[in-house]
């Protein structure tokens, strides 16, 4: 048990109570209420609030479980009508909530511990994880509960390390109808379960005559059963219902626009940028413009200047409609799905879950910046994978090939910096009170600190460095390349400008959205290059080279 | 290489162990910490980390309410600031101690007034409204309070943050980085300071870091330079007095080993020291004997009554009894008190006198501190803060007595941070303390262990007491406070008889 880290977390979580809470805590009010107060039938009807049930049933069934209490503590709370209430006691209660429900995040992670091995690196992995700015910022401030969820992600991936592949297929299909945000990564899923369950699994690629033989029926027809009653759990009181089109609708709002209320660090962020300049550009210079043929659309002009929900039009790039993106999603998914298929690895897999998250955050429709929990989350765990194959500083004569081919470099170690760092600082913008500023950078900065010099130990020191190396040489950054330390350092003027100098500068209301669309660009470049980079590690020659190696042996 | 630093790293722990005056063995998980950080050469990165974690802290409890929020027409302790920073903004220096508008007079010595000006100064640049004279009165927002919290934040990491990083490295010198790491971070996080400045609104920490900065100067010898510390202290918050006899004793029994002349002449230097400090600190009010007594009887005003509320001092329990405010009038008290005061505080200045180390400064600095809580006239609930900082800085040489001392000094404040809606960061902190201090017990003796174990008991059972028959009962409306008053004062007098011990321990050595 790691007892410190439990106190200290809810400590902090607690001393958060006050901190501002958005819209979503009246959302997750409103469907504590709904929940309670109507009958099944209405929960997908209901309307009197705005912010309508849009999480699949097994998430509803978790708020009417909350507000079995909450009726308790205040029947005001579960009452319909009675929008925008947040007195303390609501506030109080829920947030306690969202701390309560967030032990199972604790909990799997000491098996994420048992099971990845007990190493002083995997516990920073762990309080890295559990102390993480993302969750802090979305679950703990601005109100969700990632936490709960990212812990049964973390249940099931640690069943799956240990070989319980049905309990990790169950667990996913109930995941899925908590919030089906997790469908961005059951493609890898779905080949790792098939491949590695389904078939005879002895590591290796089956060749094409032997599927059969390697072909498990009962596996098959045991976890095909399992999925389908937990869907049949979940959906199959509003197939009864008749209201399946009707939560089908409120699940997939594909309504809603390409871009977030403001631009999620994704390509789509890039694109709006390189967008936005085109149009300066071409309504400053128009013979320019005439020039490389490119012409202004009109009407998008004023619609997207100040970013809100709804259709994105873009002015002189060509529009992005959902299929667009669905099939860049799908594209991008398809090595680490092939890869998994042909060797179902659990390191494979973890890594192929990565990409996935990453391919649905980079290229999806309508994705929220929150979204990005998902890419660290799960690299997280693949760090923590790959730790535990990273021979023991002592016991290097009994490393083996194997571990050696997947263990920790230092490029997934700035890949998981730098993603990490980019996708909370695309987070702070949800925080646009003054009072919350001071806490999203400390904890984000803290969280870099300790977490990089934490993960620095991991990276054998070279026996060569000289003593009198500068200041970066020993730090946590010695690592990084020159391009990498800059955009880590320029983090911090970037953000002095979004933050304090714009305000100065313009006031609140004139460019409202340069400093958002600074932070999403800057962001996305980091999300980008992280991205790349994780590919870049996942599918690396030495890795296919020893490979080969051992398939000759 | 990484060997070899880890091998120098061990030899030179071995050779401070050996220089140290007591090998401690820690089992605080914040050691544990600052091991970790050591092992992975993260010396320079460390501090940071305290002090963010430390800003962490303070601001997260700075985002809940502040003393007299939305209670109007008095307001708070935020309001007295807020308009002393109004009051010297639009009033001339002459009139700051003798404005009559009856709104919380400036009742704190000049230095406070001064740094109040540069506040008002720099908050009227910003926006006039915050301190407009007269319509202000009682003036509450949310920009308001954020510029009022950061002026706090900011005066506390400039003077009390600074000063504790001197005083770590320079008591710390002789011991290795970890124990030294450890102190600041318990240092810093200490829940009592954290509630009282960044949660009920008060500028404690500029007092207390300076009496730290001029700690700092005598360990360093530099007698001079640390007496104009103090009386900028005592500028500041006439509180620091509470100390005033220890530092006294310390640097007159320095004086009196130097040979007649030397003594003579040290002595010259530092009373003229002082008097040309408080002097140029009092210089707008000299003009006129009317003036400085106005001024004095403000900042020390005896005709408040023997205590305030409930405090945790023996006048209060013994009230419970014997009603002294009945049978006594003010200036009988006065004296009585003062001269209980000077009895109590005598032993500790007299050992102070006759061996005036550094270390036994420090226990001097708690005991007559804590003489003063117990016994002096009209004292605050807050002002356990005083007694608590040298107990805070003296935290690793006496762990556990030191960690039961603040886990009380922070109970005691209680009612107050009740009254004011700061029950989660009370909660937060304190229960952060005691998890962070509760290795400090391994291995004390079973009275001092049981002693914490009864004492934790007892603040939980009063607490689950309050929270389940809430106040007001009809009999006694104040019951919760005043067994809360009791119970402190009869810890605080055995943690004055526990220092005055170890300065006698420290006497004999």
């Amino acid at each position: 048990m790691q007892t410190s880290l439990l106190v200290i977390s809810i400590a902090l979580k607690v001393l958060l109570y006050p901190t501002y809470h958005s819209t979503d805590f009246e959302v997750h009010r409103n469907w504590l209420a709904i929940t309670h107060s109507l009958p099944l039938s209405k929960w997908y009807i209901e309307n009197t609030s705005e912010w309508t049930l849009d999480y699949p049933p097994f998430f509803a069934w978790f708020e009417k479980f909350l507000a079995f209490f909450a009726a308790k503590v205040d029947p005001k709370i579960v009452q319909v009508d009675n929008l925008n209430y947040d007195t303390w006691i609501t506030v109080y209660f829920q947030r306690t909530t969202v701390i309560v429900t967030e032990l199972v995040l604790f909990w799997a992670l000491q098996r994420l511990l048992k099971v990845m091995g007990n190493r002083p690196l995997q516990k920073i992995l762990n309080w890295s994880l559990m102390l993480n700015p993302g969750l802090l910022m979305v679950d703990n401030m601005h109100f969700q509960y990632n936490g709960f969820l990212y812990g049964i992600l973390v249940h099931s991936l640690v069943d799956a390390k240990q070989g319980n592949l049905l309990r990790s297929g169950i667990l996913f299909a109930a995941l899925l109808n908590f919030k089906h945000i997790f469908l961005y990564i059951s493609l890898p899923y779905f080949a790792f379960l098939l491949r590695a369950y389904c078939f005879e699994n002895s590591g290796n690629s089956i060749r094409a005559r032997s599927w059969i033989s390697a072909f498990r029926p009962f596996h098959l027809l045991a976890l095909g059963l399992s999925v389908i009653a937990v869907f049949a759990l979940s959906l199959g009181p509003f197939v009864a219902l008749d209201q399946l089109p009707q939560l089908a609708g409120r699940l997939f709002p594909f309504k809603r626009g390409l871009c977030h209320s403001y631009w999620a660090a994704n390509f789509w962020a890039i694109y709006s940028f390189v967008d936005r300049v085109l149009i300066i550009v071409v309504s400053k210079f128009p013979l320019l413009g005439q020039y490389l043929n490119l012409s202004l659309d009109p009407s998008a002009l004023a619609a997207t200047t100040r970013g809100l929900v709804g259709d994105t039009a873009f002015g002189v790039l060509p529009t992005v409609t959902a299929q667009h993106t669905l099939i860049l999603t799908l594209l991008l998914q398809i090595p680490g799905f092939v890869a998994v298929f042909r060797r179902p690895t659990f390191d494979r897999f973890i890594g192929s879950i990565v990409l996935s998250a990453f391919a649905s955050f980079l290229a999806g429709w309508h994705v929220h910046e929150k979204a990005i929990l998902l890419c660290t989350v799960t690299m997280t765990v693949a760090l923590a994978n790959q730790l535990g194959a990273t021979p023991n500083s002592g016991a290097g004569a009994l490393a083996d090939l194997r571990s050696s081919s997947s263990a920790l470099t230092p490029r997934d170690v700035r890949a998981f910096m730098i993603v990490s760092l980019a996708g909370y600082i695309g987070l702070w913008p949800l925080f646009f009170t003054r009072e919350e500023t001071p806490i999203k950078v400390l904890i984000t900065v803290l969280w870099f600190i300790i977490v990089g010099s934490g993960l620095d130990q991991c990276i054998p020191k070279p026996l060569n460095a000289s003593p009198s190396s500068s200041a970066i040489g020993k730090s946590m950054l010695r690592y990084f390349t020159t391009l990498e330390r800059l955009y880590v350092f320029g983090c911090v003027p970037v953000q002095l400008y979004v933050n304090v100098i714009h305000e100065a500068l313009f006031g609140l209301e004139t460019l409202a959205f340069l400093p958002l669309m600074i932070t999403s660009v800057y962001a996305a470049v980091g999300v980008i290059y992280g991205w790349l980079l994780y590919s870049a590690s996942y599918f690396s020659p030495s890795k296919v080279a020893l490979d080969k190696k051992k398939k000759l042996r | 290489m990484a060997l070899k630093t880890k091998a120098h790293h061990q030899s030179s722990n071995h050779s401070s162990v050996a220089t140290s005056i007591k090998t401690l063995k820690l089992n605080l998980s914040v050691f544990k910490y600052s091991t970790w950080l050591d092992e992975n050469q993260l010396r320079r990165t460390g501090p940071w980390i305290a002090v963010g974690i430390a800003v962490l802290l303070r601001w997260a409890v700075s985002l809940g309410p502040y003393s007299g929020m939305a209670s109007p027409p008095r307001f708070g302790d935020y309001e007295a600031q807020r308009h002393w920073m109004e009051l010297t903004l639009h009033r001339p220096v002459r009139e700051w101690y003798s404005d009559s508008s009856k709104w919380w007079d400036l009742d704190y010595p000049p230095l406070t007034a001064y740094v109040s000006l540069i506040c008002a100064y720099i908050g009227n640049m910003i926006s006039p409204e915050w301190f407009a004279w007269k319509s202000s009165r009682g003036y509450e927002s949310i920009e308001a309070k954020l510029y009022m919290r950061s002026t706090v934040l900011f005066l506390e990491l400039a003077v009390y943050f600074t000063s504790i990083f001197a005083f770590t490295a320079r008591w710390f010198s002789k011991q290795n980085w970890t124990h030294q790491h450890t102190a600041l971070v318990l240092i810093l996080i200490q829940p009592g300071i954290i509630l009282i400045d960044s949660g009920h609104f008060q500028y404690n920490t500029v007092m207390l870091g300076l009496v730290v900065w001029s700690v700092n100067c005598f360990l360093d010898d530099q007698d001079v330079l640390g007496s104009v510390f103090f009386c900028l202290a005592l500028g500041f918050k006439q509180m620091a007095l509470y100390f005033s006899p220890a530092v006294f004793a310390y640097l007159l029994g320095k004086s009196i080993r130097q040979g007649f002349f030397g003594c003579i002449w040290k002595l010259i230097k530092l009373g003229s020291t002082v008097i040309l400090t408080l002097g140029l600190l009092f210089a707008p009010w000299s003009h006129t004997l009317p003036d400085i007594l106005q001024v004095l009887h403000r900042i020390f005003p005896v005709f408040r009554g023997l205590y305030q509320d409930k405090v945790a001092n023996v006048w209060c329990a013994v009230n419970v009894v014997v009603k002294l405010r009945e049978m006594f009038d003010i200036k009988q008290l006065v004296r009585f008190s003062t001269a209980t005061t000077m009895l109590a505080f005598l032993p500790s200045t007299v050992m102070l006198l006759a061996r005036p180390t550094k270390r036994s400064l420090l226990y001097g600095m708690v005991n007559t501190s804590l003489s003063f809580f117990l016994l002096s006239f009209q004292v605050h609930e807050k002002s356990i803060l005083i007694p608590a900082l040298p107990i805070t800085l003296l935290i690793l040489d006496e762990p556990a007595v030191g960690s039961l001392f603040i886990t009380s000094a922070t109970f005691s404040m209680f009612p107050l941070l009740r009254q004011e809606g700061l029950v989660t960061p009370y909660l937060v902190l304190m229960g952060l303390w005691i998890w962070l201090t509760a290795g400090a017990f391994k291995g004390t003796p079973t009275l001092l262990s049981g002693f914490a174990i009864a004492n934790i008991f007892i603040i939980f059972s009063m607490h689950m007491a309050e929270f389940l028959i809430p106040l007001p009962l009809a009999k006694y409306p104040d019951i919760y406070s005043v067994l809360n008053a009791l119970w402190n004062a009869a810890c605080f007098v055995v943690f004055w008889i526990y220092y005055n011990h170890r300065q006698y321990r420290q006497y004999c050595q």
